[in-house]
């Protein structure tokens, strides 16, 4: 039988959240289209010696690291593109407490697609002669690395190229425009690697940031490039990438971008903003109030807004997600 | 900007960057300065590039200035096809099928090896100890280096950016100079080019040691030298570089609305 998965964010990590566990999440570039609502609350409830893999550095990464909630992590770009370098994960990673793998984008997305196909192994031409092949910050003593991209032969060629190794993350936490209630999702804008990391991962949960009736769904099935199938927990959540953007629905907040990275330079920063807009905002009304009405306002004026047009007929308002919400809690109780 | 030139060192950078770009090729630009570059190209010579981004956004121009990233809304705007990462950086990239890429550099070496992933004191050594300095990573710019068929690689002038041999190799020019490269394989030919800030350098095609070509009316030879950390060395054909026509200017600040490149 179909059934609705939507949970409350909170609900969603009590369920799927582990302290250790290896997270992949952003799976987007870090201005854009990342679940980083989910890395809030992982913070709130106190969530430790995560994994982090991240195929790029987010605002999420960059919060969950300079908070410590961070022990591993591997990433393809681990800065904030033109908004300059992670603060937070790079004072993490300088002090010792985040230890930082690098691989290159396309390493990241090949990973995931070894992981989702359970490949041993995926044939590595990038990286190779480069000191991402020969240094490990998770092996540091051994020069070169043996295990992080070792040298293989083509059975084919002859030729002497890598292997990467595969990743299956514990759990994805995956940022998408929309979502419906059985956990089908529509991306706008490039996917990134999240086609093949919501295949990698056990576990997907799907951080929309605007619910839609299923019939959109069988509308433009094409463009629905992640089925219910794969996924565990659906989490409604307006302005879930704040304040990083999400194409067809809202704008990089440019001022909270900085400011939230000069915040994180500082342990006492860091402490300031997670009291700020962590733990001192409680559900999705006080984190839109949080973000500031007009804000908000201001930055739902996208010049992408034409691509949600398609799709609007079908979007479901606040009360009728709060009501869906309602019957999915009564069937559980 | 002086009064004996109507522009900055950068836009100059990004001008000389966008002339090494030649209509029809099919061509990927990293965030930041070299999207500005190569949009610039296909604002003023080379109409029917057909350029992309590491995420698989096609068709696009930027919307409202420099995007601040490479699937910001500002380069979603008017995309004829979002797809993603193994699509553009894979199938269009490692494939072989790119003809040329612009990437940036915090580091670059007398081989045109970069780095982007930190600054250590010292040689690393045999074990990988914390950078002093923490920068971005590889990101994409270490598949463009291997599967692009030609990379222009655009940074800043200064001796501490300009190393006899950088401390991480991030994304590989000719590793170790005249056949290195050829050792692993890769389909990309390797970096045809630095575009700094003072002048642009080009690869001896044995040694494969990058050496001065030319400088801007703004600079010399001198000060090239001075603000390189290598002894570089200079071709006796070393020129000028034409200056920036008011026809690239406009062109090139029409795709810079918000004036990156004219911030000192």
């Amino acid at each position: 039988m179909n059934r609705s998965k939507l949970l409350p964010l909170a609900e969603a990590v009590q369920r799927y959240g582990q302290d250790g566990m290896q997270y992949a999440s952003g799976a987007a570039l870090p201005v854009g289209s990342d679940a980083i609502v989910f890395g809030r609350e992982l913070l709130r409830q106190g969530l430790r010696h995560l994994h982090a893999v991240f195929h790029c550095n987010t605002q999420q990464l960059n919060l969950l690291a300079a908070a410590g909630a961070v022990d591993r992590a591997e990433c393809g770009f681990s800065g904030l593109e033109v908004f300059g370098f992670a603060n937070g994960l790079r004072r993490a990673v300088e002090n010792g407490q985040t230890v930082l793998e690098d691989y290159s984008n396309l390493a990241m997305a090949l990973r995931f697609l070894g992981g989702a196909l359970n490949w041993p192994f995926v044939p590595a031409t990038v990286n190779i002669g480069s000191d991402i092949q020969a240094r490990s910050a998770f092996a540091p003593d051994e020069y070169p690395a043996k295990l992080k991209i070792p040298t293989v032969t083509d059975p084919f060629s002859g030729r002497q190229i890598g292997a990467f190794s595969p990743l299956k993350p514990d759990l994805a936490a995956i940022h998408v425009s929309l979502a419906d209630p059985l956990g089908n999702a529509i991306m706008l804008g490039t996917e990134w690697s999240r086609f093949e990391l919501s295949r990698a991962a056990k576990k997907v949960v799907l951080v929309a940031d605007a619910i839609v009736d299923t019939d959109c769904m069988r509308q433009f099935p094409n463009l629905v490039r992640i089925p219910d199938v794969v996924v565990e927990a659906v989490v409604h959540h307006p302005f879930a990438a704040w304040p990083q953007g999400s194409p067809g629905l809202y704008d990089v907040d440019e001022s909270h971008m900085k400011a939230m990275n000069k915040a994180l330079a500082s342990a006492q920063g860091t402490a300031d903003y997670v009291r700020d807009y962590v733990t001192g905002v409680d559900g999705i009304d006080a984190y839109l109030d949080r973000i500031g009405r007009d804000t908000v306002e201001r930055l739902s004026a996208t010049a992408t807004g034409f691509l949600l047009d398609p799709y609007r007929k079908w979007i479901k308002t606040p009360d009728e997600v709060a009501t869906m919400l309602g019957e999915v809690e009564d069937m559980t109780a | 900007m002086s009064t004996q030139h109507p522009y900055t060192r950068q836009e100059m950078m990004a001008i000389a960057t966008g002339r090494e770009l030649r209509d029809g090729e099919l061509a990927i630009f990293g965030v930041g300065l070299s999207m500005l570059a190569g949009y610039f190209a296909q604002a003023h010579h080379a109409p029917n590039i057909r350029a992309m981004t590491e995420g698989g956004v096609y068709g696009a121009t930027p919307v409202g200035g420099l995007p601040w990233g490479i699937e910001c809304n500002r380069i979603s705007a008017n995309a004829t096809s979002f797809t993603n990462a193994i699509d553009a950086l894979g199938f269009l990239v490692a494939s072989g099928r790119c003809d040329v890429g612009i990437i940036g550099a915090a580091q670059v070496d007398k081989f045109g090896n970069v780095n982007t992933t930190g600054i250590w004191e010292g040689d690393i050594g045999s074990t990988y100890r914390l950078p002093k300095t923490r920068l971005t990573g590889a990101g994409g710019a270490n598949d463009i280096a291997c599967g692009a068929g030609r990379v222009i690689i655009m940074v800043t002038h200064e001796p501490k950016r300009f190393a006899e041999r950088v401390s991480y190799v991030s994304s590989p020019g000719y590793l170790d100079g005249g056949n290195a490269r050829e050792e692993y394989g890769f389909i990309g030919g390797g970096p045809s080019a630095i575009v700094t800030t003072l002048g642009i350098l080009r690869p001896d095609p044995v040694t494969r040691e990058f050496f001065l070509d030319a400088y801007y009316a703004f600079s010399s030879v001198d000060e090239i030298l001075a603000n390189t950390g290598w002894k570089l060395k200079v071709t006796p054909n070393v020129h000028v570089v034409p200056e920036p026509t008011p026809e690239e200017l406009a062109a090139l600040r029409r795709v810079d609305e918000t004036g990156a490149l004219r911030k000192q």
